[in-house]
């Protein structure tokens, strides 16, 4: 690994100050993917800042009206070990306990995988399924921006030079609520989704009419894809096969995915498919209160 | 309690579990120097310069070595076709770059960063030659040529005008008779992949000019007096000149049965005075070492309607890549064990490997045995299912048997337990029938509504030892100490201990034969000082060959201890039954010491929208002889068959044009701990090898073999499309099920 500075500030102002000095700074949170790029040389910034030790971005605050607060540098498996977090909601946190293994869990965060902006993180879609607004700080003042625009391209995001992620915000789960993460991937576990997808919904009170619902996908598209009309079409309409398996159809129009070691085209137009009537028929589930067996994606 | 046949702990685990055990990477020398290996980058070209200046004159740089730095540029396992470095100054042979894996230059420097940074600054000026890839298009008679030169061939005169590395055949009776008269043929076409070992510890080594003045190397590999005979070879110095040494090995698999490291650590060691050490990253490991054969084999068999296999007739073709290697070898065992383990009247194999510009391929536990095992179920289950017949009953009626002739035309050595396995393994089969799909396993499970399941069963023998006159044989000696009553014993035997318990077993002979509790054997097993060579850590053979030699010394230092020799020591070289090589033209021989036999019973279940394929349980009866140490029997079955799982579904070393698309285990995906099979149940039978040291048969890559048709067969049976590709990945799986649906 190359020669850097390594500065580790206890503030947002300080981070702030320091990302815009250096200019090509990068910022280091749980490490697991900006410290294998600088072990290989894909990346060689001069300066690394630190932000664990910065209090704000080490919230993790669960409250039934306000939501959920994520600090940008909490390490998934704090939020994995939360139960109250896991029952309010179980398809963001299956999400997150998808990305890497044990040991990565121990250091990886939720604000890290967002940051990295690869097209096929896995806690993205499940983020956007739930309304996740970023907080952001920079030179010229905080701003917060929806979790679906924050990527902009593979690696790319909305921050500006000087910016920094600060935190997450996902409103609190309304009642009849329900949410749930796939991903497929060739083998059962540590991997990188060949698609993963999103959905979150909000029943009527009966259980029988969808409210709302919100349906995103990973690794079909240059980022993170919101499929706004396939939620759009279910707002409204009673719960049954054929709607579920309609919204399943436009998530598979959206999809543009490409062909590369991990999948075709083809293989994943159809995975947009199925993972989508799949998280649906969970989520449903959920939001009903009769899910059987497990909650989240680990065995 | 016996020591052989007793669970004991093995005499590692504690030093491996503390992280005492020191791997190669591990060892640290005083005042070394790092060295880090140039790998060519393209797959085909003729150097037409090498600027090594700007490296020489980098910071730290102690010295930069080219081919006109190696004595003599050449070597191989088998053949010496390989240059140690490719470049000018050196052999007309070793001007060309044939993979992109070739090593064209050695930066040594005082660290590590100082020699990687220096290595990027060589630069290499070269002519792009034509690439080979495919190689049935190696076969063309246009196709470029990758060994035009002359070298030692030792199987009489090879075409230089041709990539064909070697072709063997085998002829017995009439098969076109035989078609005539078959109820019913099933023709076939398989295809295998190239596979990556991925042992847990890339490639790493030191060397260094000792007090004595010889040079040794400290690395991991399976047969330390070929690497020794190999680094001698081409420093042109004499075997006695290197001392080889083994510290703890991370996994060898086949892997590491060529050289690696071994050679360019002496030469820098030699030449700067320095000892030298180097550790390969993931990357360079996959990139850098042989992978298992890739093998198109196309199968016609017949069988009579009472199920009777009547002819066979088989064209194998495999991708030897761009070296010898082992490929000549694995090529012959193809060639018998693409039969199965069935006696056929009428035969008809030819069989080929072929030289490309692809990774060498060479040895990986099963050693073209899987390869040819999984044409050879294929056959039989397609037979079975053409006939409507039990896939227990045809084996049953088809399999060799004591006194049946081989195809070679030689009689099955004794001890021919093909049906035992088979029985029990439908034994087992019958006793748990397949459950109902409940097992939550994948984040897809809990919505999953589409599944089907099957069951396959496969039946597999497998040599244990090198083949067709190969001259095997194996050294050891026992040292026993004490005065009236023995106190303790020491053994000699430099067999590799690869991760799979060797010196254990070692162990366990040792105290068996001479009474003692096994803590009182005291073993050395270091280097090639210790004694003569075990031979190779393969072809599962070191528990038959070490055993045998060391029950020998055993016998022998026991007489000396009763005529009062005080210690007593003796020696011994085990030499098993003499072996003879394929007939030219119509293959008769007698090509093996002796077998094992393995019968598996795999269940699966498939995701019908998305091809996802688990196997739910895997049942393996392996006839072993006699189980030394049970627990480790059992670990070699439950690795070997996650292993093969990892071949069968998952695994697959992509290359283009000669270069590795794979090249990291994030795209080259093994699996992982959720992927092995959810219940591996391993059945040991003891019957005895009359061969076998107490009985005991070689076992450790036959459970490897009949997982892949076992899986294929189970998947038929599941959704009812045979797959003779491998891996079987979900994409293909799902593209099958696409087909299938009108």
């Amino acid at each position: 690994m190359h020669a850097f500075e390594y500065v580790a500030p206890h503030s947002v102002d300080d981070a702030v100050t320091l990302l815009q000095e250096s200019g090509d700074a990068q910022v280091l949170s749980g490490g697991t993917d900006l410290i294998p790029q600088m072990k290989e040389g894909r990346r060689r910034p001069p300066l690394v800042v630190d932000v664990k030790h910065i209090p704000e971005l080490n919230e993790l605050v669960y409250d039934p009206v306000e939501g959920l607060w994520l600090g940008a540098a909490v390490p998934c498996h704090r939020i994995v070990g939360n139960g109250a977090i896991a029952r309010a909601y179980p398809g963001l946190v299956e999400a997150i306990s998808l990305i890497g293994g044990i040991q990565i869990q121990g250091r990886a965060t939720v604000g890290g995988n967002l940051c990295n902006a690869s097209p096929a993180a896995d806690s993205i879609p499940a983020l956007i399924a739930h309304r996740a607004v970023c907080h952001i700080a920079g030179p010229k003042g905080p701003r917060t921006v929806p979790v679906e625009d924050f990527c902009t391209a593979p690696g790319e995001t909305v921050l500006e030079p000087g910016e920094l992620l600060v935190k997450i915000h996902v409103p609190a789960p309304p009642p009849n609520h329900g949410g749930a993460y796939q991903r497929f991937i060739p083998r059962n576990e540590m991997d990188i989704a060949v698609v993963g997808a999103g959905a979150a919904l909000v029943l009527d009170e009966r259980g029988q009419v969808i409210q709302q619902a919100r349906i995103a996908l990973g690794a079909v598209a240059p980022r993170p894809l919101f499929v706004e009309e396939a939620g759009a079409f279910l707002a409204g309409k009673p719960v049954s096969e054929e709607v579920l398996e309609e919204a399943a159809r436009l998530a598979r129009e959206a999809a543009r995915p490409i062909t590369d070691m991990r999948g075709t085209a083809a293989q994943r137009k159809h995975l947009s498919h199925v993972l989508t009537r799949r998280v649906l028929i969970q989520a449903v589930q959920r939001a009903r209160g009769e899910e059987a067996g497990r909650r989240n994606g680990h065995v | 309690m016996r020591a052989v046949g007793s669970s004991i702990p093995r005499v590692d685990a504690v030093d491996k579990v503390t992280g005492l055990a020191p791997y190669p990477g591990d060892i640290d020398l005083p005042g070394q120097a790092w060295m880090k290996i140039v790998f060519a980058g393209v797959p085909h070209a003729r150097i037409t310069r090498l600027d090594v200046s700007r490296a020489q004159a980098a910071p730290g740089v102690i010295a930069v070595f080219t081919a006109a730095d190696v004595p003599v540029n050449e070597y191989g396992l088998i053949m010496p076709d390989q240059p140690v470095l490719c470049g000018p100054g050196s052999t007309p042979q070793a001007q060309i770059v044939r993979w992109e894996g070739d090593h064209v230059a050695l930066v040594v420097a005082e660290t590590q960063a100082q020699a990687e940074a220096a290595a990027k600054l060589v630069a290499m000026e070269y002519e792009e030659l034509p690439v080979v890839t495919d190689p049935f298009q190696a076969l063309e008679p246009d196709a470029p040529l990758l060994h035009p030169e002359e070298f030692p061939f030792p199987y009489g005169q090879r075409d230089r005008r041709s990539n064909l590395l070697l072709a063997y055949r085998l002829r017995r009776g009439d098969v076109e008779a035989a078609f005539a008269q078959a109820d019913v043929i099933v023709e076939a076409e398989y295809r295998t992949q190239a596979a990556e070992h991925a042992y847990l510890q890339p490639e790493a080594g030191l060397a260094y000019v000792r007090e004595d003045g010889r040079i040794e190397v400290i690395v991991a590999g399976q047969w330390m007096h070929e690497d020794r005979a190999q680094i001698a070879h081409a420093l042109g110095l004499p075997e006695e000149q290197i001392v080889v040494r083994y510290p703890a090995i991370g996994g060898a698999f086949g892997g590491r049965e060529d050289m690696s490291v071994q050679i360019v650590l002496a030469l820098a060691a030699w030449k700067t005075g320095r000892p030298v050490k180097t550790v390969w990253s993931r990357e360079e490991s996959i990139i850098g070492h042989h992978k298992r054969h890739p093998f198109v084999i196309k199968a016609k068999w017949g069988a009579t309607r009472e199920g009777k296999i009547v002819a066979a007739q088989m064209d194998v073709t495999s991708d030897a890549g761009a070296y010898a290697y082992t490929s000549t070898k694995v090529l012959g065992n193809a060639t018998l064990m693409c039969l199965g383990p069935y006696e056929i009247p009428n035969v008809h194999v030819d069989a080929r490997t072929v030289y490309t510009n692809n990774c060498p391929s060479g040895a990986f536990r099963g050693f073209g045995a899987p390869q040819g095992h999984f044409a050879a179920e294929g056959q039989v289950n397609k037979l079975a299912a053409a006939l409507g017949m039990d896939p227990v009953e045809i084996r049953r009626r088809n399999a060799l048997r004591e006194g049946s002739i081989l195809a070679t035309g030689s009689v099955v050595p004794a001890g021919c337990t093909a049906l035992d396995v088979l029985e029990e393994a439908a034994r087992r089969a019958a006793e748990s029938p397949p459950e109902p799909p409940v097992t939550l396993r994948t984040s897809l499970d809990a919505s999953r509504r589409r599944v089907a399941q099957g069951r396959g069963l496969a039946l597999s023998f497998k040599n244990v030892g090198f083949s067709l006159g190969f001259p095997e044989h194996c050294h050891a000696w026992v040292e026993i100490h004490g005065e009236a009553e023995m106190e303790r014993a020491v053994v000699g035997c430099v067999g590799a201990d690869v991760g799979q318990g060797a010196h254990t077993v070692f162990a366990q002979f040792a105290a068996d034969a001479l009474g003692l509790p096994v803590e009182k054997v005291e073993l050395r097993v270091e280097d090639t000082d210790v004694t003569g060579s075990s031979g190779s850590s393969s072809a599962s053979r070191m528990t038959f060959m070490a055993g045998n030699a060391i029950l020998g010394a055993a016998q022998r230092a026991l007489q000396a201890w009763e005529d009062e020799e005080r210690p007593a020591r003796a020696e011994f070289v085990f030499h098993p039954r003499p072996t003879t090589p394929y007939d030219p033209q119509t293959g008769a021989s007698d090509p093996n010491i002796t077998y094992g036999y393995c019968a598996q019973v795999a269940d699966v279940e498939v995701d019908l929208e998305t091809g996802h394929v688990l196997v739910k349980r895997l049942i393996s009866v392996n006839d072993v002889g006699k189980a030394v140490n049970p627990q480790q029997v059992e670990g070699q079955i439950e690795g070997a068959v996650a292993q093969s799982v990892g071949w069968t579904l998952l695994e697959n070393f992509v290359q283009e044009n000669g270069r590795a698309v794979t090249q990291r285990l994030s795209t080259y995906l093994i699996p992982g701990v959720a992927d092995v099979v959810e219940e591996i149940v391993p059945v040991i039978l003891e019957l005895p090898d009359p061969q076998g040291p107490l009985g005991a048969r070689g076992m450790a890559e036959m459970p490897f073999i009949p997982t892949a048709p076992a899986i294929a067969a189970a998947l038929h049976d599941a959704i009812g499309v045979w797959f003779d590709e491998l891996p079987i990945t979900p994409e293909r799986v799902w593209q099958a099920l696409r087909e299938r649906q009108p």
